[in-house]
């Protein structure tokens, strides 16, 4: 081992880089390695639904190039997947087959798209979309595809909705109050959003759950409870995120829903942080945890963990608030920038 | 059909089946009527350990290099592979094993070097091999079989052909390398999806079983043979050793005599007493060994004894680089040696015409009763191409001693002073045709003599020789703009194929650029040189040496600037490298 620190982080998205930003700044000769199990560097998410409709390009995702990262000499590892983590002998497993230790541990691999139990049965049916890559292999299925079911309700299915009814699509929506995410709607919120949806030309069934889904040739049958029984040429969920922390369990770092860390960001092991969609933070007042969601939530705390780690004492905050416009409605949230 | 062109990069450690893979799939491409050339290299020292690069570029039309950067590695040892990363081009696909048996040392796995745009595919090579024939000696055919999945290629078209290959093997050593082939095919077919967008046609149309697929070292000891060669004496030395091998096998079987000497000198001596004797000999070495012969190539010019040397150049000077590639050896092979000493210098461009150059080289030596130096390089030696088989020699390149006639014997002048610089001679034990034979100047009749006008005469008819010869060899190759233009770019050797690649590419970009090469050097087309130099505004040498040797030889020849492009780097010259500079001058 070179006698430098080596700082390794694992995510490349708005914490990951921020976090990086943050130890080159302080720390001209560390070793930097940034992991990323996506082989796209930087980009944005929000724009992913741009860029399938062909109206952003890859260099308009892109946040930062990847000659970046040599500039800044940050070593970044793409389409690497860490499998395990042993923080005693501080060593990441990567999945093709090679180890890295380290010295200081950032951990910032984001969230996923959940799957609830009640559509779990048929989730190889069912479409997402949260990845670049993603995007990439769905574009010509997309394009093909005249009927699309989404099962909604979390805010990014309210842009990709958008986003099928500006390419011409059909679009039917199940919306079902376990899928709102990342905040519940009360009865009248949910309604004006059924409204707004329905006054763009898309169906709105509520109050209902999918019972079977099947493939029947290029398409598939959709039997909801509530005796609906229509084909789609495809079926896309939408159903909140959840974070990406399968990883770690049974490392011994602490998880419950996300990474356990302290208002400092810091996990149960000295030298292991975690910032950005895969934490969830202790708040002394409360004396409970909240899940971090959000870009710019990412980007601050990927910057506090660097520097708690580098030895400063800073408390995370949420992002302050703003007025997030959806569907015509105005939701005062930390949670969500909107681009 | 598909336009495919692509170069494959297999790495391994030596004693994978590193280089049996590339030769493996050569063979098959070639066999479906793919146009191959490989160069493989691997470590400087014995074989059986370290790092060894099977390269092989497959296209639907003519190749003239075997190409700088690669589209395809497959790579079967990780921590060599890595450094072949850099040739791999931005889009380029990678092979990989992403199930080792154990975890790689941080920075040792290839997989962690990926950089964008990369296409890499993991394939469990290890655990596959180990499945199809019980351990993981198979892995080189498993990833084959991953590649042809990927690729397009049949998979029954590659078992027969590979069948072919090990047709004389145990049936065992056989069922391995197809099971091991399959089993790699079908995972990588149900398991993978395709991202690339490279395919071979999946039905070629004009299959081709019958070529020839060799290296220049081949190419050079067939023609040998095809000419009828009767000794071989040499010393074993990289890159040239392969010529020896080869000779070592079917020279006997023709009736011929190999030796294996106890060094360069004996063995450039055992050719001279076989020419000597009327028999066509040759040998084979690298600059090392070239100097060694060098006192000898003087008698041969001064005794006029027929005597063909092959050098295959490598890196210089001294014991240098055994592996690593230059075409450093031309002033010597010029030069070498004391006194006005004209000896012929033919230097192929391609493997095919290592084979004519080998024919050529005989019969010159023979008929001009001369030194013929035929130079080729580590880059030719051991590329590999496929060609239809040569037809025979013309059979007017195979007895080609000048003898004298009955009324010449009445008096016979061994060194008779003749208009053409040819003397008729005899093989000794000819009743009549007793002479002397030394290494000091001479009369007619062979005796040493010393006096001005002798020497200026003889000196003049071994000269003269030189006159004739050039009415006999090849046209120089010309090619690319036809008009007055602005580059002619003028190559030699091995690096003639990148320069007339380089001039096909800046033509298609609309560039006024041509090329001149030649395969004799010596004696050397001037008047077709200067007529293609008088087209063009500037002219550019390229050529694998520091010192631009070449370009020293032709620079007073012509009325133009002449540019250099010199380097030694070790590897082959590359289109793109030339490519470039044309680029720079315009
Ligand atoms: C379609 C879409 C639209 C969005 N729109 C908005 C919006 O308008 N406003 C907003 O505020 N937020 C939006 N978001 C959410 C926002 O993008 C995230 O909150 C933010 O990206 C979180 O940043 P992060 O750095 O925590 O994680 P991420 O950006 O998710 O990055 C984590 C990275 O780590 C990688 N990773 C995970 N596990 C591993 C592993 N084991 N090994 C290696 N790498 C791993 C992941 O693949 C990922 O690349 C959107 C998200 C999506 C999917």
């Amino acid at each position: 081992m070179p006698k430098n620190d080596h700082y390794v982080i694992i995510g490349n998205g708005p914490a990951g880089n921020l976090a990086a930003d943050t130890l080159r700044d302080s720390d001209p000769d560390a070793r930097i390695t940034i992991v990323s199990n996506e082989s796209m560097t930087y980009y944005y998410r929000h724009k992913l639904t741009e860029f399938i409709k062909g109206k952003a390009r890859e260099e308009d995702l892109t946040v930062r190039p990847y000659s970046v990262y040599k500039d800044k000499n940050i070593r970044l590892r793409l389409g690497q997947q860490v499998d395990k983590i042993d923080p005693n002998k501080k060593i990441i497993y990567l999945k093709h087959m090679e180890t890295v230790s380290y010295t200081k541990l950032i951990i910032a691999t984001g969230a996923s798209p959940r799957a609830l139990p009640s559509v779990s049965n048929f989730s190889k049916c069912l479409n997402v979309l949260s990845t670049y890559s993603d995007a990439l292999a769905q574009i010509p299925m997309i394009n093909k595809n005249k009927t699309f079911l989404v099962l909604g309700g979390d805010i990014i299915s309210f842009k990709f909705i958008r986003m099928l009814k500006d390419m011409g699509k059909e679009v039917t929506t199940l919306l079902y109050s376990e899928a709102f995410w990342p905040f519940s709607l009360e009865a009248d919120m949910a309604q004006q959003v059924k409204k707004s949806l329905s006054d763009k030309g898309v169906t709105v069934i509520s109050d209902d759950h999918i019972k079977s889904v099947k493939k029947s040739g290029e398409a598939f049958d959709i039997v909801t409870e509530k005796g609906l029984n229509q084909s789609f040429d495809s079926v896309y969920s939408f159903l909140g995120m959840i974070p990406n922390i399968r990883f770690i369990l049974g490392s011994g770092i602490d998880t419950d829903r996300g990474i356990l860390v302290d208002d400092h960001l810091k996990t149960n092991f000295d030298d292991v942080y975690a910032a950005g969609d895969c934490a969830q933070i202790y708040n002394p007042d409360m004396k409970s945890y909240w899940l971090s969601i959000g870009w710019n939530n990412a980007k601050i705390q990927g910057t506090l963990a660097a520097q708690n780690l580098l030895g400063a004492h800073k408390v995370i905050n949420p992002a302050p608030q703003k007025i997030l416009e959806v569907e015509g409605l105005k939701i005062n949230t930390s949670w969500w920038e909107s681009f | 059909m598909s336009d495919i062109d692509i170069v494959v990069e297999i790495c391994g450690s030596a004693g994978e089946g590193t280089i049996s893979a590339g030769e493996i799939l050569s063979r098959f491409m070639s066999e479906e009527g793919y146009d191959i050339m490989s160069f493989d290299s691997y470590p400087a020292e014995i074989r059986g350990f370290g790092k060894c690069v099977a390269h092989s570029r497959i296209s639907r039309t003519r190749v003239l290099t075997p190409g700088k950067y690669s589209d395809v590695l497959i790579a079967l040892n990780d921590s060599h592979s890595i450094s072949q990363l850099p040739v791999l081009k931005e889009q380029g696909v990678l092979i990989y094993d992403n199930k080792p048996p154990k975890y790689h040392d941080e920075d040792k796995s290839i997989a962690g070097w990926l950089e964008p745009g990369m296409i890499p595919y993991g394939i469990p090579l290890n655990e596959l091999a180990i499945k199809a024939a019980g351990n993981a000696r198979g892995r080189n055919m498993v990833a084959l079989g991953a590649f042809a999945a990927l690729f397009g290629i049949s998979q029954d078209a590659f078992i027969q052909s590979v069948k072919r290959r090990y047709g004389k093997k145990k049936q065992v050593v056989i069922d391995n390398n197809v099971d091991s082939f399959v089993e790699g095919f079908n995972w990588t077919r149900d398991n993978v999806r395709k991202i690339d967008f490279h395919l071979f046609d999946s039905s070629p149309s004009d299959v081709k079983r019958d070529q020839l697929i060799i290296n220049g070292n081949e190419a050079v000891a067939r023609g040998a043979l095809a000419a009828g060669l009767h000794l071989y004496a040499g010393y074993p030395i990289t890159p040239a050793t392969k010529i020896m091998e080869i000779l070592s096998k079917e020279l006997p079987k023709k009736g011929g005599v190999f030796l294996q000497t106890e060094d360069e000198i004996s063995s450039i001596g055992h050719v001279m007493g076989a020419g000597f004797a009327g028999k066509r000999a040759m040998t084979g070495t690298s600059g090392p060994g070239f100097c060694l012969m060098s006192e000898f190539t003087g008698l041969s010019v001064m005794a006029e004894v027929p005597a063909v040397i092959v050098n295959s150049q490598r890196g210089g000077p001294s014991t240098g680089l055994p592996t690593k590639h230059e075409q450093s050896d031309l002033n010597i092979a010029l030069f070498g040696g004391s006194g006005d000493s004209p000896r012929v210098v033919i230097a192929p461009t391609s493997v095919d015409q290592c084979y004519q150059a080998a024919v050529l080289a005989l019969y010159i030596a023979e008929k001009y009763q001369t030194l013929v130096i035929l130079l080729i390089d580590f880059f030719l030696s051991n590329s590999i191409k496929n060609l239809d088989p040569p037809p025979p020699p013309d059979p007017r390149y195979l007895n080609a001693n000048i003898a004298p006639g009955k009324d010449e014997l009445k008096d016979y002048k061994r060194y008779q002073i003749t208009e053409n610089g040819i003397s008729p001679r005899t093989i000794p034990g000819t009743p009549g045709g007793m002479f002397f034979s030394t290494g000091l100047e001479h009369d007619e009749r062979g005796k040493p003599v010393y006096d001005t006008k002798t020497h200026t005469l003889m000196t003049e008819k071994r000269f003269r020789k030189h006159r004739e010869i050039l009415k006999e060899i090849p046209e120089p190759r010309i090619t690319g703009w036809e008009g007055q233009g602005d580059i002619g770019v003028v190559s030699w050797g091995s690096s003639a194929g990148a320069a007339e690649e380089a001039v096909i590419l800046a033509c298609e970009k609309g560039l006024k650029v041509g090329s001149f090469s030649s395969m004799v050097l010596s004696p050397f087309p001037a008047n077709a040189l200067v007529r293609f130099c008088d087209r063009f505004k500037t002219i550019l040498v390229p050529e694998m040496n520091y010192s631009g040797q070449f370009a020293n030889m032709i620079a007073p020849i012509v009325t133009r600037p002449v540019m250099r492009l010199n380097m030694v780097t070790g590897l082959p010259m590359a289109s793109e490298d030339i490519l470039k500079k044309i680029k720079e001058i315009k």
